[in-house]
């Protein structure tokens, strides 16, 4: 009956309760919009390994190292494994076409980054093939690309000297179940590109762009960072060895305060929804005096009046937060369609759901206790004679 | 022999206003008996409503003694008192104090969910007290869609349904027209008479009064005097041949 009475109240005011209601749905969508954002961009920075090390220039990101620095880092105690990674930064058809494309050492991408799973081809099939590519399978929802198709890219750090384009032949398409590997990456072998700007058939510059150094899990990555920087301190190339979480921490800095942006417009809006929320129940409490004062000389406790106000201020909250998450679910998928090539992984994580509906109780709660502790002291003399 | 079931001795109750001290009932000694109508009158600010607050568990006396039903309200807690008010009382008030979101049913439903009753015997009940002041056929409808008349009654229905043993009411024919007040207040005689209950209303108009056995007249927040009305006389000679 509580929740009958409670419903009836808010039927009472139905366009009021019903901006309330948008107002909340509003709040949380945003709220769990932005959330899902974030941690979309740095969803690279959560998930990198301790045990992956990144070697960069100590000058810029966009300046190759050499390729004989591979050889002397293998010296290094500790180090394991290394995977070159050289941006490529090709077209396909059109520029708004964006996607990363990276070449990669085949054989060691596979030992290093076990989170990566091919779920159609062949990896075995991708290493043996010298102009075979593995696409991410976003990458392949979104332009229906199957193993066995030919993906042309333009180049444009490494073109073609004949103007001709790139052609990656797809052996593989892989899932990964880490941030750090986005699923809208194309991944081909290093060496097709170095033997091309070798053969001078592509331009481009020589060297590699980062190495990526696994650490034995015995050795202490901070040792490994030290003795790799004071390898190269006298160059010729001076470099920059960081934390994969370090190095992929950069990408979401070069976004400025754009995270931090987010977070303020999403404090922002939860304000005020919050305070139109607790108009609303103030509103709500003043006008159901007469009612709380009503119910209270039939008998009803200081408590049921408490809880049937609350219970108010809640259902109007966990109704609108509910659809709120509801409705960035349903965008979840279109969302990372569109940006996913760009940002990969757009995810709305139950964590962010459970921290929508955790939004939306807080709103609930604190929007109702005012409303609900003022009906609570009500006393129903004074109620009943503010209303005659 | 009859019960004495309203006992007050010496029971006071001032109210502050700004920084003056307003004494509304004074030392007031006042019996009532079991299952009698009585009307209460008096001028404005003689304490007539706040006597029947005080009765009725809204309001506790600053001194003095009160016992209604057995039970010394002085004593209870807020919370015995509202536990106290749900068994032992049904108010009806001069507004009809009807929450407006429910249909008739649902209000005269709401004293009993706080019995043990079960949700098809509360309806059932609530029906039957509805059947009972004549509006089996304005069940569903919401108090916007009924006379003031109609209103009172399902006020008074609801007063009724959980079968209290007192009645207060508060100016209860004080919105209504002639013709409405005196279905009210016949609706009252019998349920005075039939069901047995006791009445205590608080009128300012002498034909209604005259519907009660007695009339309490209060003065200044004391008792002025109790006097028979002539269908009290009726009821005692009768009772008594």
């Amino acid at each position: 009956m509580i929740l009958h009475l409670v419903w009836r109240n808010l039927m009472a005011h139905k366009l009021r309760s019903f901006l309330t209601f948008g107002a909340i749905v509003l709040a949380v969508f945003l709220i769990c919009f932005l959330r899902a954002a974030v941690r979309t961009l740095q969803g690279g920075v959560e998930a990198a390994s301790s045990q992956r090390l990144m070697v960069q220039s100590a000058v810029s990101l966009f300046q190759n190292l050499p390729l004989g620095y591979e050889t002397k880092m293998r010296g290094v105690e500790g180090v394991e494994r290394i995977c070159k990674w050289q941006w490529f930064g090709g077209i396909y058809r059109d520029r708004s076409n964006f996607f990363a494309q990276f070449g990669i050492d085949a054989g060691t991408f596979r030992e290093s980054y076990r989170d990566v799973d091919i779920v159609e081809g062949s990896y075995d099939d991708f290493q043996a093939t010298k102009n075979a590519c593995i696409i991410g399978k976003g990458l392949a929802a979104s332009y229906g690309w199957r193993v066995g198709d030919d993906v042309p890219l333009i180049g444009t750090i490494f073109p073609k000297q004949d103007g001709s384009e790139w052609r990656f032949l797809v052996k593989g398409i892989y899932d990964s179940r880490t941030a750090v590997i986005d699923d809208n990456t194309l991944f081909f072998h290093f060496d097709m590109l170095k033997d091309a700007i070798d053969a001078g058939t592509a331009n481009g510059p020589q060297g590699v762009g980062v190495y990526m150094l696994e650490v034995a899990p015995t050795a202490a990555p901070e040792g490994v960072m030290a003795a790799v920087d004071a390898l190269f301190e006298n160059g010729p190339q001076r470099v920059q060895t960081t934390t994969e979480a370090e190095f992929n921490r950069q990408f979401v800095t070069m976004l400025g305060g754009v995270p931090t942006l987010l977070g303020a417009v999403g404090i922002a809006v939860v304000f005020a929804i919050f305070f139109a929320a607790l108009n609303t129940m103030l509103m709500a409490a003043r006008e159901r005096t007469r009612s709380n004062g009503i119910l209270k000389a039939m008998g009803f406790s200081d408590d049921f009046v408490f809880r049937a106000m609350l219970f108010e201020s809640l259902f109007l909250a966990l109704a609108g937060g509910l659809v709120g998450i509801g409705l960035v679910k349903l965008i979840e998928e279109p969302v990372a369609q569109s940006i996913g090539r760009a940002i990969g992984g757009f995810r709305v994580e139950p964590s962010t759901m459970g921290f929508g509906v955790l939004l939306a109780l807080v709103i609930g709660i604190a929007a109702g206790i005012v409303p609900a502790l003022l009906a609570r002291r009500l006393r129903p003399v004074e109620a009943l004679r503010s209303a005659a | 022999m009859t019960e004495v079931l309203i006992d007050l001795e010496g029971v006071c109750r001032s109210y502050e206003r700004g920084n003056e001290t307003l004494r509304v009932l004074d030392h007031l000694d006042l019996q009532m008996e079991r299952a009698t109508f009585y009307s209460l009158m008096g001028p404005s600010g003689s304490g007539k409503t706040t006597l029947l607050n005080l009765i009725g568990g809204l309001d506790q006396a600053d001194a003095g003694k009160l016992v209604v039903a057995g039970e010394d309200l002085s004593q209870l807690s807020k919370s015995e008192l509202a536990r106290w008010r749900a068994d032992n009382v049904g108010f009806v008030f001069q507004g009809f104090n009807l929450l407006p979101v429910l249909t008739a049913i649902e209000n005269v439903e709401m004293p009993l969910l706080l019995t043990p009753l079960s949700k098809a015997r509360r309806r059932e009940q609530a029906a039957f007290a509805l059947e009972l002041v004549g509006l089996g056929d304005r069940m569903k409808h919401r108090p916007r869609e009924l006379s003031g008349g109609q209103e009172q009654r399902v006020a008074i229905a609801r007063a009724i349904a959980s079968d209290p043993t007192l009645i207060l009411a508060d100016e209860p024919t004080g919105d209504l027209d002639r013709a409405s007040a005196d279905q009210v207040l016949a609706l009252l005689q019998r349920l005075n008479q039939e069901l047995q209950k006791t009445i205590l209303m608080v009128t300012h108009d002498p034909v209604a009064a005259e519907h009660a056995s007695a009339i309490v007249h209060l003065d200044k927040g004391r008792l002025g005097s109790i006097e028979e009305t002539a269908r009290g006389r009726s009821l005692r000679e009768a009772s008594v041949t």
